[in-house]
């Protein structure tokens, strides 16, 4: 008998169903997202599936883009804010390949955007949604083990742990040194962890436009921020919050704004800094921007002192 | 070879649900998503469907989106009807329960007695999710400001009105708003239109 699945597949040319999950798992994952957005902040326990991709790898992130993304989505995947690391292409080409649907590197033509530990630098929009991968989805966990106990810390609203691990890292460093997954406050209830984006990213996160939803694969764990949400990073009135910043600028498009990585160049102490966002800093070397390190530059670009 | 099986060869009186499952759940998932993401925002039924008697167009586009044999579904006096039960169990395969408490879907229309509606599930305060959704079958939604919402998914306010709202929701709407972070999350689902109302939204009745 005719599989009533095929027509759909038709334009995938493959034997998955669009999206590569099956209706069931979709609409399972779909009924938690909903709880999700309804409860932000909250962890909501899902039935994750094995994907064709090792965990660690965005398998919680892959299925909240599989039960949300449409045939006219257009999808950008950033691995650490680059689109062309190997875990950022292999998702993209999943879904090209699954789902049929458009791809691009522009955060601005993007209707989803998958990421793995960063936030665009350019800010995001009310019709898109943007989805976090997350490795371990309990602010709370390297502190307590215990997931009925964590449970119940987030039932009582009990945070007082988390505040002193962050004055402990205070007595030990004289300031709050915890630089990435930098635990917030949702909503002024729930305590989250925002995933290993740095902290450079949580101000984003606070009454952003886009939906953010949050996968995690192997703890099976999916959570959300809906649009325009109060999201404080936890401090101190004397140690107030507060964002990285660097001394130098982006080699290649001399932004000054955006979180720079720091790339070594050789063994004698030489090093320069590039925009994590990759499509950021394109997009600025192709409005004519220049930094010190760019190959248009004298010298073909010299090494930054 | 034996001809595919037609919906008409099981049940004569069935209507069709999804011409095409994974395009238009997806369509309609996406609509909920939004609604419930911008609470009070009104969105279009992004297809059509065929209803049976008992529910509307929304209504139904919802339970064939969002439900399946996981998930127990109640149906209110005025809305529950032969065609609405065979339709549900047809192509959501889902439990039709008696008792509102069992449900993870609840479907009232405003004229309905109300009280059912402290008997729905709020899950507990380990897991809140553990709770219903209710869709109110209603005439027509609008941004007539009625009702004044604040909370998560809205900017600075929000304005939503609902032909036919009875005093008796806000006020059972108003103690659910206390249970936080349990509670029951609500869909308005006009014949073509559908709001949503989740738990975190503060209404300031005008």
């Amino acid at each position: 008998m005719e599989n009533t699945q095929t027509s759909q597949n038709t334009e995938t040319g493959a034997a998955y169903n669009f999206a590569y999950l099956d209706e069931q798992t979709k609409r399972m994952i779909r009924r938690a997202l909903l709880k999700a957005v309804a409860i932000p902040g909250y962890q909501v326990p899902f039935a994750g599936r094995e994907m064709p991709m090792p965990y660690g790898w965005g398998t919680g992130g892959v299925q909240v883009t599989a039960a949300v993304i449409g045939p006219d989505d257009t999808l950008k995947v950033i691995d650490q804010g680059a689109d062309d690391t190997t875990n950022a292409v292999s998702i993209r080409q999943f879904f090209a390949k699954t789902a049929g649907v458009a791809t691009t590197e522009k955060t601005a033509e993007a209707s989803i955007i998958q990421t793995r530990h960063r936030i665009p630098e350019k800010p995001l929009r009310d019709d898109q949604i943007l989805v976090y991968q997350v490795p371990i989805p309990e602010p709370l966990r390297f502190l307590e083990p215990r997931e009925t106990e964590t449970r119940k810390m987030h039932a009582l609203e009990e945070y007082g742990l988390m505040h002193v691990k962050l004055y402990e890292d205070i007595s030990r460093h004289g300031h709050i040194a915890t630089t990435y997954a930098y635990p917030v406050m949702v909503d002024g209830r729930y305590v989250m962890d925002p995933s290993p984006t740095p902290k450079f990213d949580n101000p984003k996160m606070n009454m952003m436009p886009a939906l953010q939803l949050f996968g995690a694969g192997r703890e099976k764990r999916i959570y959300a921020l809906p649009p325009f949400t109060r999201v404080e990073s936890l401090d101190f009135e004397d140690h107030p919050f507060s964002v990285q910043s660097w001394d130098d600028e982006c080699g290649m498009c001399s932004a000054t704004d955006s979180y720079l990585d720091e790339v070594i160049l050789d063994d004698k102490g030489n090093r320069m800094f590039v925009c994590s966002d990759t499509d950021y800093c394109t997009e600025r070397q192709d409005a004519g921007h220049r930094g010190p390190q760019h190959h248009d530059q004298p010298l073909g670009g010299k090494a930054a002192e | 070879m034996t001809a595919p099986h037609t919906t008409s060869g099981i049940a004569p009186d069935l209507l069709p649900g999804f011409e095409h499952d994974a395009f238009q759940s997806n369509a309609v998932f996406r609509t909920v998503l939004d609604a419930m993401s911008r609470p009070g925002n009104i969105y279009n039924l992004p297809i059509s469907i065929a209803a049976p008697d008992g529910l509307n167009e929304t209504a139904t586009a919802f339970a064939l989106a969002m439900i399946d044999m996981d998930t127990p579904v109640w149906l209110s006096p005025a809305c529950i009807s032969g065609a609405a039960i065979t339709h549900l169990k047809f192509h959501c395969g889902c439990p039709i329960v008696d008792d509102a408490a069992k449900a993870d879907f609840a479907f009232a229309r405003l004229d309905d007695d109300l009280s059912f509606l402290s008997r729905l599930a709020v899950g507990n305060a380990e897991y809140p999710d553990q709770s219903a959704t209710v869709v109110f079958m209603v005439d027509a939604i609008s941004d007539h400001p009625d009702m004044i919402l604040t909370g998560p998914g809205i900017k600075e306010t929000h304005m939503l009105s609902v032909a036919g709202l009875p005093a008796a929701f806000h006020t059972w709407r108003r103690e659910n708003t206390t249970l936080f972070p349990c509670g029951v999350d609500v869909i308005f689902a006009s014949p073509h239109q559908i709001a949503a109302l989740p738990r975190t939204t503060r209404i300031e009745v005008k």
